[in-house]
């Protein structure tokens, strides 16, 4: 007998195998300029799938979201946060300010396929290590400088985070209830949606230099990601008005909403087709509206008024069952429903375990921890951790030596210039307090240059 | 205006000097070039061809739009009464039958009908596959294996191919298995991803004490993005070394796996997070405000930042008891309720323009300060879409275009991401016809009608 469908996904799929596969972006190495979450994202992906990330960061500072930790949590003298955005990265640390800095990261961005920045707009170039100087000594480099609003415009040199640029793009007014207060979206979506928006672009431009051999500049901005994901704009110039804000109802699919069953528990329902909508309307044992024109034609389903009849009796239904119950009829007759989980849920998830999107990880430096995993599942090149974070600066030995073949005296000369640098004795940069440093090989790298 | 005030606002000492402004001036002339028409520059991938069946999944649709944008050709089949998908849109507008999220989400597409339950509609899927480089699959999990048509049968006509399924739990894993037969929705997706369980406030009344759904489609839009990433990252390994492969995207996962805090907030506090309305869980004040005359959003978490927004609303006598990060984590809600009372009643004092201009300057004289330690709070309109369309910004980048349909005539849809500067992604057209590229792909590919 053949093999059923899922033995044969689970077979090439199992994240247990991956550590045996190939690396999609082997040889390509990026230069990892960038801070905070957005920049440092779009390098993840890139380390994920194998490429080599020399991450640059500012002497005794190091990348400001080392201390970006909810509720001032650290782990093991480290921002866990922090480590979950740089898995697979070397770190470095050089002072931008000073032009001998300047020039050592020029010097890395030579050797570099790809360039990754998220300074102010212009900053770079102001620095002598944007994307028209280090393309004159690089031409086939891919650079990638992301910022809020774009390198061009009126608003270029405007400041931004995720929250601020979630308002200049419009998205800040589309969560939360009719007449009530607006919700952002949470945990910095407004950076983590662009960040992987321009992974998409680098690797686009990846695509492009196999190709053809040549490198470009791409300008990443931030609202314009989040742009993109907007209905307004469409539906302000054909109605002539805005798309108003509408809680939990999706207003595209009727019925929709979050609702809460006889246990108590929150469930999220959106009806996307006239067959999904029988679906739910047998298991709810509602025939009598089946019959319904209203109901049965979808445009006229979706129109306020309807919309929020047929949502009344979905949520009568739901709550008179149990969690339990109401997916269970999901999965026999065939329509959306899911449960609002939660973060202790999302961590012990025996499916997400599986799947490999939450991982035990097991790392030298930092020991065991609990880290989302891989996004998305590739069979024969998956993506994988190989590594946590590293303390600022501890990567300067391995990486000075053996990419640009510096020598001791020439890498202590720097030191004492203070162009490079390590951590300052605050938790966030320094490492875990049981670990001794003189015994590590690679903080204290002694080998050449490597010429592979 | 004057021309004065065109002049973008500079907030760092490195931007200023004769010399680095006519270098950034230098380098603008590249800029504009990648804002304006694109058409003549290099495609990243027109050498790719990707079929897209996706069953009223969004994600998939949005997904082969994106493989599109960056010039691949794109065959979207459908039944032969169409994808449901035509008819999702919200409060049911629609032109001739098609609803507005499927008209943005055509760009770039070719649509052609085939009936997979006939042995000709199956042929023809075949050869088209076996034609092509990338299929992207939304439809439920097994769907086409079941037919005689999934990937174990793809790879034999197409050794090379690149097969991309989209679902909501995956097309792997025990529970992928089981709950195969339900299938997927931006909002099911965001509930799945435990994204609603942070958003809300918990005291306020029912039902708005709810967990709340962010208001764009942010799993679907999401599992898109990560799927054209996946999938330009299987052709880049492709391209080296000739392989195909399966790529495995579960919508239900797209933020919970890519934002992943999440997982670590799980993992560090071992316990959920409670919903905490307006506040962040690690920055203060962070969040929307409302000054007088409408919302503001400020953004000054950092010490230094916080320090200035003290400064700018004349509130120093705040400094002694909220100076640390430390004194400002929402772990003691409550007692963050004090400061952010504090606050509310500053902002409501003045105008949303008052505010913002206070901030920028207070940041622009920050930045000509030798030791930039005033710190930068920002402050913004918290904008309406409506706002958005007015800002001359999005105009100078061609943020949003118009496009001109035959039918339709004109309307708005957002561009194309990112700007690039060799070969940029971008919308060749919107058209969305059921069956309107028959003709043209029929032949082509050879199939037959």
């Amino acid at each position: 007998m053949q093999e059923s469908y899922f033995e044969f996904t689970k077979a090439i799929l199992d994240p247990a195998t991956a550590k045996d596969k190939k690396e999609a972006l082997t040889g390509v190495r990026v230069l990892d300029l960038s801070r905070v979450i957005y920049g440092p994202v779009v390098a993840k992906w890139l380390a994920l799938f194998g490429a080599e990330i020399i991450k640059v960061e500012e002497p005794e500072e190091g990348d400001n979201w080392r201390t970006g930790t909810y509720w001032a949590k650290y782990w093991k003298d480290s921002c866990p946060y922090f480590q979950s955005l740089n898995p697979n990265k070397y770190f470095i640390a050089i002072d931008v300010k000073l032009p001998k800095g300047r020039e050592l990261i020029l010097e890395l961005a030579k050797k570099s396929d790809v360039v990754v920045e998220n300074f102010r707009a212009g900053l770079v170039e102001a620095w002598g290590i944007g994307y028209t100087q280090v393309s004159k000594v690089n031409p086939k480099v891919i650079y990638i400088s992301c910022c809020g609003y774009g390198q061009y415009g009126p608003l270029k040199f405007f400041p931004s985070w995720d929250l601020i640029a979630q308002s200049m793009s419009g998205v800040a007014r589309l969560t939360g209830f009719p007449g009530q207060d607006t919700y952002k979206l949470q945990d910095y979506y407004g950076d983590f949606f662009p960040g992987i928006c321009g992974a998409m672009g680098v690797i686009a431009a990846l695509n492009h230099r196999e190709r053809t051999g040549k490198g470009q500049l791409i300008d990443m901005a931030q609202a314009e990601a989040l742009m993109r994901t907007m209905l307004n704009w469409i539906f302000i110039s054909m109605e002539g008005k805005d798309l108003e804000r509408t809680g939990n109802i999706d207003p595209a699919m009727i019925p929709s909403g979050i609702f809460k069953t006889k246990d108590t528990h929150f469930i999220g329902i959106a009806i996307a087709s006239d067959s999904q909508l029988a679906a739910l309307l047998k298991a709810m044992d509602r025939a009598d509206l089946s019959g319904q024109e209203e109901f049965n034609d979808t445009f006229k389903r979706l129109q306020q008024g309807t919309a929020e009849k047929i949502n009344t009796a979905v949520e009568e239904w739901v709550a008179c069952h149990s969690l339990e119950e109401v997916i269970e009829a999901a999965r026999q007759n065939g329509f959306p429903a899911a449960e609002v989980k939660d973060d202790w849920q999302l961590t012990n998830d025996p499916w997400r375990r599986e799947r490999g999107s939450v991982i035990e990880f097991n790392d030298d430096m930092y020991g065991k921890g609990i880290w989302p995993g891989i996004p998305v599942v590739l069979e024969k090149t998956p993506g994988r951790i190989k590594r946590l974070t590293r303390p600022v600066g501890y990567h300067n030995r391995y990486i000075l030596k053996r990419l640009l073949g510096l020598s001791e005296d020439e890498i202590k000369h720097l030191e004492e210039e203070r162009v490079i640098g390590y951590w300052a004795n605050r938790v966030g940069q320094r490492p875990p307090y049981y670990y001794d440093m003189g015994k590590d090989s690679i903080f204290n790298y002694t080998g050449g240059a490597n010429n592979d | 205006m004057t021309d004065k005030s065109e002049k973008p606002l500079v907030f760092s000492k490195h931007l200023t000097g004769k010399a680095v402004q006519e270098h950034l001036a230098e380098f603008d002339k590249l800029l504009v070039g990648m804002m304006g028409n694109v058409a003549d520059k290099n495609w990243a991938i027109d050498d790719t061809k990707v079929i897209e069946i996706s069953d009223s999944n969004f994600a998939g649709i949005i997904a082969a739009a994106m493989l599109g944008e960056f010039g691949a050709e794109v065959i979207k089949v459908e039944p032969p009464e169409g994808d449901p998908a035509r008819k999702i849109t919200p409060h049911g507008v629609n032109r001739n039958g098609v609803g507005l999220p499927f008209i943005m989400e055509s760009r770039n597409k070719y649509h052609i009908t085939l009936a997979l339950n006939t042995e000709k509609g199956k042929e023809n899927f075949t050869k088209l596959v076996n034609q092509a480089d990338v299929v992207i699959d939304a439809t439920r999990p097994g769907y086409l294996d079941d037919m005689g048509l999934g990937y174990r049968q793809m790879q034999k006509g197409n050794h090379r191919l690149i097969y991309v399924a989209i679902s909501p739990f995956g097309h792997f894993t025990n529970k992928a298995e089981k709950m195969a037969s339900i299938p997927d929705s931006d909002l099911t997706a965001q509930c799945e991803s435990g994204y609603p369980s942070l958003t809300g406030d918990p005291n306020a009344p029912e039902p708005y004490n709810y967990p709340i759904k962010a208001g764009i489609w942010a799993a679907w839009y999401m599992s898109a993005v990560l799927a054209v990433t996946g999938t330009l990252t299987a052709l880049f390994h492709r391209r080296r070394t000739g392989e195909g492969q399966m790529i495995d995207v579960a919508t239900n996962d797209a933020i919970s796996s890519w934002q992943g805090f999440q997982i670590v907030w799980g993992f560090t506090n071992e316990m959920p997070r409670v919903r905490v309305g307006n506040f962040d869980w690690c920055l203060f004040p962070y969040g929307y405000y409302e000054a007088k005359d409408g919302y503001i959003t400020v953004a000054a978490g950092n010490d230094e930042d916080f320090r200035g927004l003290l400064k700018i609303l004349k509130r120093w006598d705040l400094e002694n008891d909220w100076r640390f990060l430390f004194d400002r984590i929402t772990d003691d809600v409550i007692k963050l309720r004090d400061l952010e009372k504090e606050f509310k009643k500053e902002f409501s004092k003045h105008s949303r323009q008052e505010l913002v201009k206070k901030a920028m300057q207070f940041g622009a004289a920050g930045a000509r300060d030798k030791l930039r330690s005033k710190g930068f709070p920002i402050i913004v309109e918290t904008r309406t879409p409506t706002e958005v369309l007015k800002e001359k910004h999005w105009k100078v980048r061609n943020s949003i275009v118009e496009i001109e349909h035959p039918q339709l005539g004109k309307f708005m849809v957002p561009n194309s991401i990112p700007k690039m500067s060799e070969s940029p992604p971008r919308i060749k057209w919107v058209r969305f016809g059921l069956g309107e590229d028959n003709d043209l792909i029929y032949k082509k590919y050879g199939l037959e009608n």
